[in-house]
């Protein structure tokens, strides 16, 4: 009997207790991109956010997919908070995919913006940060894409498959971006994306009506920090050198000279090995490129089918990796003393006791360093067809 | 037994004795009379009765008269004329003057062997021998030469008597002699050898236990002829006099478990057994758990298998549900099929079988669980999909959940007991209506129906009726505990499920072996079903007689 009241006295803690910290699926509102302004006296926020019944289901009744909603604040936790005043719903940033700064925001640095996301409990890892060049982010988060139908998830994927296909800009999750920022021996680097066409005509549900878009979100080339600012754009050819040093290319295409036209290797496979020693108290860095690729395209008449034009070939695509390598280092060292290729680490890694002597006035040292580059590049096959047909036109 | 009787019934009932011996003496020294032995043994039966059934009325221990008269009176008013008990008193022999009676029930005898040889042989070729009141002893030489029945029983008194005609027996009963005889003439309408409508296979026999108990018996007889299968009869139920038969291998089964199931049976006191469901509460080792531990099955192949796996069989007239004990929880996932379908496939349908119980029981708790505690587990296009189900639903997730379980239930409830005639329409009803409407109304999502969908078909995966119904019961309580503590409770929940699933006892055997206490060489026959050449031991726990199963090489493509 006493053991039924205790049971009973027991039940009531379950039940009572309630659901207190669940939400239902329809009280959220699911934030995929979250962009972050500079603004004279604290920050503008902007949040996108689903619209769920007109992405998925049959009761689309015309509106638009993904809402902007900005508001600015002190500090970011209070703008987002401030949200909650446009926003009816719970605002639930775990699905968030994107993240933009804006380029004047990066410039003036985004040290403290990262804090306020690196605290968030609520924030899975697995996000792209990236940087609105020449625009501000609420732009960017103002344009409505074709094909995809939620812009965040646009970008996302865009990074993610020119990570893999083209190699010249690059995916930084929020801890990847936190521990360079914080390293000395690294500088971070976020991909730039911007709108192009008309802005106005971005934002409305039509543009992506047109087959071709008026307006959409496009990704640049990388930017260069020094510390947490923004500092500079590199170009394509540099950014592409930036990822054959840091061994990231997993498939790109390499434009080489033949008889004044052009060839063009689609590169398979890039092994890129870094070497660093400290000689004399001088740091030097040795960079190995192992590259091997096919033949894509052909416009000149060269005879494929002798292995000594492939061996010439192959020296011509060797160099022009060698020239793209050389050029983004020249670029860095030059232009903007940033040591995005984490040579720093590799340094340190290697001799320590030295990198304790270099470590203060690294960006001089860096800007001065002897790196050696060699290449080794090998076209593995042709295609479809050897030789191009383009011969028998011209006879 | 004899302690129960209270002493001055028994200082009674051994004057009567010592007074009728004495008697006897006398007349061994008169006439050397067989017929006196049995008469001793007729006053001795009085005793054993009145034993057994200390409840019993006095007129049920009433001794059968010499005067047939009077024992067809008795029969009738205690009978209270019942219109299909059947009496016929006929006059036999060479001048008539041996006067018989025949009592049986109509209905549960076979008429054409009564016809054919008892009337006959008793009323027509009876005549053609020189049989007599005058020959000494005639009932004896009735019993030993003139009957042409099988299974003959001398009954003495009349609780015995009313046994055997009610059973379907007929009583044959003499003037002048205080004795009768049960003459094994059983045989009633049967709904015949059919197919088990509960537990079908694809490949494997069909046919499937009947409600007459001989034919039952007779099913796993012709699976086994070992001399070793023994079976035991007795009668529960104090007004059913239901026949209960327990069957197992002798040797290989466990003995302390026939006898400890023996005692449970001997301590069931109850009026009535309708049903194997009645023993299987009377006799399971923890009455307070969802979980069953008594199998139960229409299959003889399965009880056959268990029988030469040294489990016991205990089969109840009446209906085709045999019971098999001891009952592991690995027991209610096996089905006979596996055993004759290939090893592989089989494996891979148990494994089917394991994951449906979890989705059975778990689905629509997880389900509630993710959606309003943990969207982030989920991948973004999913939880798209799934919000936009949820936008314009008015009710929470769990109250949506547990309507449309609870909607489930009473469709499945209805379609098991309605009529066959309009069963279709169920079936229409629950998926154009309850499916359709709902979601097109807005009352639910399509998310749920599809969960509630899975959920059922899962839980009809189960070989065992009896393991899905616990199921059904424990996802409700998971569907609160994913209410309350999201994945937390349900985690949980299943601790303290197995915790309980540990405790539980089948006639002594931990319920959850042969995984917990962990039993490598069962593990052959677990969640995977090895090729019969590779099961060569019986299970450890259950029989630990006689393991060996036989001595098999794998067979090899000749050299």
């Amino acid at each position: 009997m006493k053991k039924m009241l205790k049971v009973f006295l027991m039940l009531p803690m379950i039940c009572l207790s309630g659901c207190w910290s669940s939400i239902e699926l329809n009280e959220l509102a699911i934030v995929t991109a979250m962009g972050i302004d500079k603004t004279e006296d604290g920050y503008l926020v902007s949040v996108q956010v689903l619209n769920s019944s007109e992405l998925a289901g049959d009761a689309r009744s015309g509106r638009t997919e993904v809402v902007t909603f900005r508001k600015s604040g002190a500090t970011i936790a209070e703008a987002i908070r401030s949200l909650s005043t446009d926003v009816p719903r719970r605002l639930y940033v775990a699905h968030l995919r994107e993240i933009v700064f804006g380029e004047e925001m990066a410039r003036a640095g985004i040290a403290k913006p990262l804090d306020v996301l690196s605290r968030q409990k609520e924030l899975r890892s697995d996000f792209y940060m990236t940087v609105a060049k020449g625009a501000t982010a609420y732009e960017t988060l103002n344009v409505q894409t074709a094909l995809e139908k939620i812009p965040a998830n646009k970008v996302f994927d865009s990074l993610e498959n020119s990570d893999k296909r083209w190699a010249a800009t690059r995916t930084v999750t929020l801890d990847e971006l936190v521990s360079s920022i914080v390293s000395k021996g690294r500088q971070a680097m976020l991909t730039g994306i911007y709108v192009y066409g008309d802005p106005e005509s971005g934002s409305k549900v039509t543009n992506a009506q047109n087959i071709s878009p008026k307006s959409g979100l496009r990704l640049d080339y990388l930017g260069v920090f020094k510390k947490d600012k923004l500092v500079g754009w590199l170009n394509r050819n540099d950014s592409k050198g930036v990822s054959y040093i840091t061994d990231h290319i997993k498939s790109t295409a390499v434009n080489i000279p033949c008889e004044g036209e052009q060839i063009t290797v689609n590169t398979t496979s890039s092994k890129t090995k870094i070497k660093g020693e400290v000689k004399n108290g001088n740091p030097k860095i040795d960079i190995n490129v192992t590259s091997e690729g096919s033949i894509g395209e052909v416009e000149c008449t060269i005879d494929l089918t002798k292995p000594e034009k492939i061996e010439e070939l192959n020296k011509r695509y060797a160099k022009n990796i060698r020239d793209k390598i050389e050029g983004s280092i020249k670029t860095l060292q030059e232009k903007y003393q940033s040591d995005i290729l984490g040579f720093g680490e590799e340094i340190h890694r290697t001799d320590p006791k030295a990198w304790k002597r270099l470590e203060g006035n690294w960006e001089q040292e860096f800007a001065k360093l002897d790196v050696n580059v060699t290449v080794t590049a090998k076209i593995r096959n042709l295609g479809t067809i050897s030789d191009s047909f383009q011969k028998e036109i011209e006879e | 037994m004899k302690s129960r009787v209270p002493i001055p019934l028994r200082k009674l009932i051994e004057d009567k004795q010592s007074v009728k011996n004495k008697k006897q003496q006398e007349s061994l020294n008169q006439s050397e009379n067989p017929n006196s032995s049995k008469t001793k043994n007729q006053n001795q039966n009085p005793v054993t009765s009145q034993n057994r059934s200390k409840d019993s009325k006095n007129h049920q221990t009433k001794l059968i008269s010499p005067d047939l008269q009077y024992n067809i009176d008795h029969i009738k008013k205690t009978l209270g004329n019942s219109s299909d008990i059947v009496i016929r008193d006929f006059q036999a022999g060479k001048n008539g003057e041996i006067k018989l009676g025949i009592v049986y029930t109509d209905g549960l005898t076979d008429s054409a062997s009564i016809q054919d040889l008892i009337l006959d042989t008793l009323m027509v070729e009876i005549r053609n021998s020189d049989l007599d009141v005058a020959v000494p002893d005639c009932f004896e030489l009735i019993k030993s030469h003139t009957l042409p029945v099988g299974g003959i029983v001398e009954i003495t008194d009349f609780q015995k008597l009313f046994n055997h005609v009610l059973s379907g027996d007929t009583m044959l009963l003499m003037d002048g002699s205080p004795k009768g005889l049960a003459l094994g003439s059983r045989g009633w309408v049967d709904r015949g050898v059919q197919e088990p409508s509960s537990q079908t296979v694809v490949r494997g026999p069909k046919d499937g236990f009947t409600e007459t108990l001989r034919t039952n018996t007779a099913l796993i007889r012709r699976r086994i002829k070992d001399p070793n299968l023994w079976l035991e009869t007795k009668q529960i139920g104090e007004k059913t006099q239901t026949d209960v038969a327990i069957m197992y291998l002798k040797g290989v089964a466990n003995d302390k478990t026939v006898s400890e199931l023996q005692s449970r049976l001997n301590r069931i006191n109850i009026d009535a057994i309708l049903e194997s469901g009645y023993i299987e509460e009377l006799i399971q080792d923890e009455v307070y758990t969802p979980f069953p531990t008594v199998y139960n099955t229409e299959r003889p192949d399965a009880v056959a298998a268990a029988i030469l796996e040294g489990r016991i069989a205990i089969m109840v007239d009446g209906t085709p549900f045999v019971l098999i004990v001891p009952a592991l929880m690995v027991h209610f996932f096996q089905s006979s099929e596996d055993y004759y379908q290939r090893a592989d496939i089989a494996t891979l349908i148990r494994v089917l079988r394991y994951l449906s119980f979890f989705l059975a029981l778990l689905t629509p708790s997880l389900y509630v669980a993710v959606s309003t505690f943990h969207q982030e587990m989920l991948p973004t296009p999913l939880l798209i999909s799934l919000a936009s189900q949820r936008e314009g639903v008015p009710f929470p997730a769990f109250v949506e959940a547990m309507l449309m379980e609870v909607v489930f239930e009473i469709l499945r409830e209805a379609g098991v007991r309605m009529p066959r005639a309009i069963g279709s329409s169920i079936s229409i009803v629950g998926a154009l209506v309850i499916g359709q409407a709902a979601v097109e109304a807005g009352f639910v999502s399509a998310t749920m129906v599809i969960i509630v969908s899975l959920t059922a078909i899962s839980s009809f995966v189960f070989p065992a009726n009896s393991m899905a119904s616990a199921f059904r019961m424990l996802r409700f309580l998971f569907m609160i505990l994913a209410a309350t503590f999201g994945l937390y409770g349900i985690i949980l929940g299943l601790i303290v499920m197995v915790l309980h699933l540990n405790s539980l006892r089948s006639f002594g055997l931990p319920y959850l072996a042969p995984n917990a206490p962990f039993i490598l060489q069962d593990q052959k026959d677990n969640i995977i079903r090895m090729p019969h050449w590779s099961l060569l031991k019986r299970p450890r726990l259950i029989s630990k007689n006689d393991t060996d199963r036989g001595d098999v090489s794998p067979p090899k493509p000749p050299r």
